[in-house]
C-alpha cells in the first residue's frame, strides 16, 4: 500500500491539482515551465531507494536523518514526477505524459537525500548520476549518463553504455561495465575491483589492499595503474595486440607461462603479492606506473 | 512480505544472474514458486554449462527438457519449438533462438542471448584444459558462426524494435553497437588467424556477451518505448 509522505513545495511551483491529491504517490505540480517539487519519506533502517529518470540529472547525498528527501526539478509539465512509498522502499519515477516532448523538455533533475544505510538502484539514461556518502549496495544503469561515486560502499554494480564513471574513495564490491566510457579509481578501498569497457581508458591510482583483487579489463584505449613502493601485489598484464610498460620491480612469476604464449604478457610478484591484479587488453596499452 | 512483483523481478532477471541480488528480489524468489523455479532453471544452465567444460561437449538432453517444460507450463514459450531429442549443438541453438523468437519481455530475451554465449563458451570447452585442440578449434568455428548468425537476427529485430525518443540516447547505443561489431570482427579475425589462441577467443566472447546485452537493452527500449 503506498503512503503518502509529507508535501512541500517551494519556489516556482504555482499550483497543485486538485485531482493529483487524491492519486497516491502522484506527484503534480502544473507549470508552464520548469518547477521544484519536494518529498519527504519516513524510513526504517536499510531503506531501498529506486530512481529511474530517463533525461537529467541524479544527485543522491546521504545524510543523517531516517527520512528520504525527493526533490526534483523538472523541465515542464511534459513530463510527469512519481514518487511512492512501500513499506520501506521509495520508488521515484520520472514519466512522459506529452507524446510530442522534445527530450529538452522531459529533463527532470533530482537531488535526493537518504540515510547513509541505503540501498541504491537508479537508471537513467542520459544527463549524470552523482552519489556520495551512501553506504549500503547499490546499482546503477545508464546508457549515455557519466556515473561518479564519492565515499560510496556496498556492493557497486555500474553498468553504463557509453557514459565514464569515476569512483572516489568507493569501498566494498565494485562491478563496473561499459563499452565506450572512461573509468578513474581514485583511492578505492574495495577488496574487489572488476572493470571493463571496450574502449575506454581505466585509470586506477590507489593502495592495493592485501587479498584483494582488482581485474581491469579493455579491448583498446589504455590501463593506467599506479602503484606506491608500499604495495604488496601479484601481477598478470596482458595486451594481445598492444603493449605493456611496466615500472615495477616484479619477481618473476612460474605460474601463468601458459598464457604468455600469446600477445605481450607481464607476469611477476610485487613485495609478497597479498593483493591480485589483472589487467587485460586486445589492442591497447597497459602502463604499470609508480605514483606521485 | 516481498514488495516486489513478478514482471519488476523478470525485468531484473539478467542482473540476477549476474549476481546482483537485492533483498526486494530475494524475498520475491523465496515467496513465488514460478519465478523459483525459472531462476533455478537458468542456475541450471549456468551449473550444466560449467559441467560441460569439464566433461561433455554435448549438454544433457534433460536439462533442456525439463527447462522447456517449465516454460512451456508457465506460458512463457511456445510448446513444441523442438522436438525432445533435439540435444546436439545446432539444434540447441535452433530451440534458443525459438525462444528469444516467442518470449516478448525483453528482460528474458537478454537472460537468454546471454544463456547462448554460455552454452557456446561451454561447448567449446574449457580454454587451458582442451585436450584435443582440433576438436577444439572446430567447436569454436561452429560456436562462433552460429553466435554470429543469432546475434544477427537479434539485431535486426532490436533495431528495428527501437523507438527514437531521445536522439542522444539512441545515437549512444548505435554507436557503441558499431564499436562492439567493430570488435566482435577483429576478434573473428585474431580467432581466424591463430584458432589456438585462447587470449582472443576470451576477448571474442567477452564481445559477444556486450552486444548481446545492448542488444536487450535496445529490445526494452523498443518494448518499453523509454
Amino acid at each position: 500500500m503506498s503512503t503518502l509522505a509529507t508535501l512541500r513545495n517551494h519556489y516556482h511551483c504555482h499550483h497543485w491539482k486538485a485531482a493529483g491529491l487524491l492519486v497516491p504517490g502522484l506527484l503534480l505540480c502544473s507549470a508552464a515551465s520548469g518547477d521544484r517539487i519536494e518529498r519527504h519519506f519516513k524510513v526504517d533502517a536499510h531503506p531501498v531507494v529506486t530512481i529511474h529518470n530517463p533525461n537529467g540529472m541524479v544527485t543522491v547525498r546521504a545524510w543523517t536523518k531516517s527520512d528520504v528527501m525527493v526533490v526534483a526539478k523538472r523541465a515542464t509539465n511534459q513530463v510527469e514526477v512519481d514518487a511512492e512509498q512501500s513499506g520501506n522502499r521509495v520508488d521515484v519515477q520520472t514519466r512522459q505524459v506529452a507524446d510530442t516532448a522534445s527530450p529538452d523538455d522531459l529533463r527532470t533533475d533530482f537531488e535526493i537525500s537518504v540515510p547513509e544505510d541505503a540501498e541504491l538502484q537508479i537508471h537513467n539514461d542520459s544527463g549524470g548520476v552523482n552519489v556520495s556518502n551512501v553506504l549500503g549496495d547499490m546499482n546503477v544503469e545508464t546508457i549515455a549518463a557519466g556515473v561518479d561515486l564519492e565515499d560510496t560502499a556496498g556492493y557497486l554494480t555500474v553498468k553504463t553504455v557509453g557514459g565514464g564513471f569515476q569512483c572516489l574513495r568507493c569501498a566494498g564490491r565494485l562491478e563496473v561495465t561499459s563499452i565506450s566510457g572512461n573509468f578513474k579509481l581514485v583511492d578505492l578501498r574495495s577488496y574487489y575491483v572488476r572493470a571493463q569497457t571496450s574502449e575506454g581508458n581505466i585509470l586506477f591510482n590507489g593502495s592495493f589492499l592485501p587479498n584483494a583483487t582488482y581485474v581491469l579489463k579493455n579491448y583498446s584505449g589504455q590501463i593506467e595503474v599506479r602503484f606506491s613502493p608500499g604495495d604488496s601485489f601479484d601481477l598478470s598484464a596482458t595486451s594481445l595486440k598492444g603493449k605493456v610498460h611496466n615500472e615495477a620491480n616484479l619477481t618473476p612469476s612460474s605460474h601463468h607461462h601458459l598464457a604468455s604464449r600469446f600477445g605481450n604478457a607481464l607476469f611477476g610478484t610485487f613485495n609478497s603479492g597479498r593483493a591480485r591484479v589483472e589487467l587485460n587488453s586486445f589492442d591497447g596499452t597497459i602502463n604499470i606506473l609508480k605514483r606521485d | 512480505m516481498s514488495t516486489m512483483g513478478c514482471n519488476e523481478f523478470l525485468n531484473q532477471l539478467d542482473a540476477w544472474m549476474d549476481g546482483v541480488r537485492p533483498s526486494e528480489g530475494r524475498a520475491h524468489v523465496r515467496e513465488c514458486a514460478h519465478c523459483r523455479g525459472l531462476v533455478e532453471d537458468m542456475d541450471a544452465i549456468r551449473q550444466t554449462a560449467g559441467a560441460w567444460a569439464a566433461a561433455d561437449e554435448h549438454p544433457p538432453a534433460r536439462v533442456w527438457v525439463s527447462l522447456r517444460a517449465q516454460l512451456e507450463q508457465e506460458g512463457l514459450i511456445r510448446g513444441a519449438v523442438r522436438g525432445e531429442e533435439s540435444h546436439r549443438a545446432t539444434d540447441l541453438f535452433g530451440w534458443i533462438e525459438g525462444i528469444f523468437a516467442a518470449v516478448p519481455r525483453p528482460a528474458l530475451a537478454g537472460a537468454y542471448l546471454l544463456a547462448l554465449i554460455a552454452v557456446s563458451i561451454a561447448l567449446t570447452g574449457p580454454s587451458t584444459k582442451q585436450l584435443n585442440e582440433s576438436r577444439w578449434i572446430s567447436g569454436t568455428q561452429t560456436s562462433t558462426g552460429q553466435l554470429s548468425a543469432q546475434l544477427q537476427t537479434a539485431e535486426q529485430d532490436s533495431v528495428s524494435a527501437m523507438q527514437e525518443s531521445n536522439p542522444v540516447v539512441t545515437a549512444s547505443l548505435h554507436d557503441n553497437l558499431a564499436i562492439v561489431d567493430n570488435y566482435i570482427a577483429l576478434c573473428e579475425k585474431s580467432v581466424q588467424e591463430e584458432p589456438e589462441n585462447e587470449v582472443a577467443r576470451d576477448f571474442l566472447y567477452d564481445a559477444y556477451e556486450q552486444k548481446a546485452d545492448l542488444l536487450a537493452q535496445m529490445t526494452e527500449r523498443g518494448v518499453n518505448g523509454r
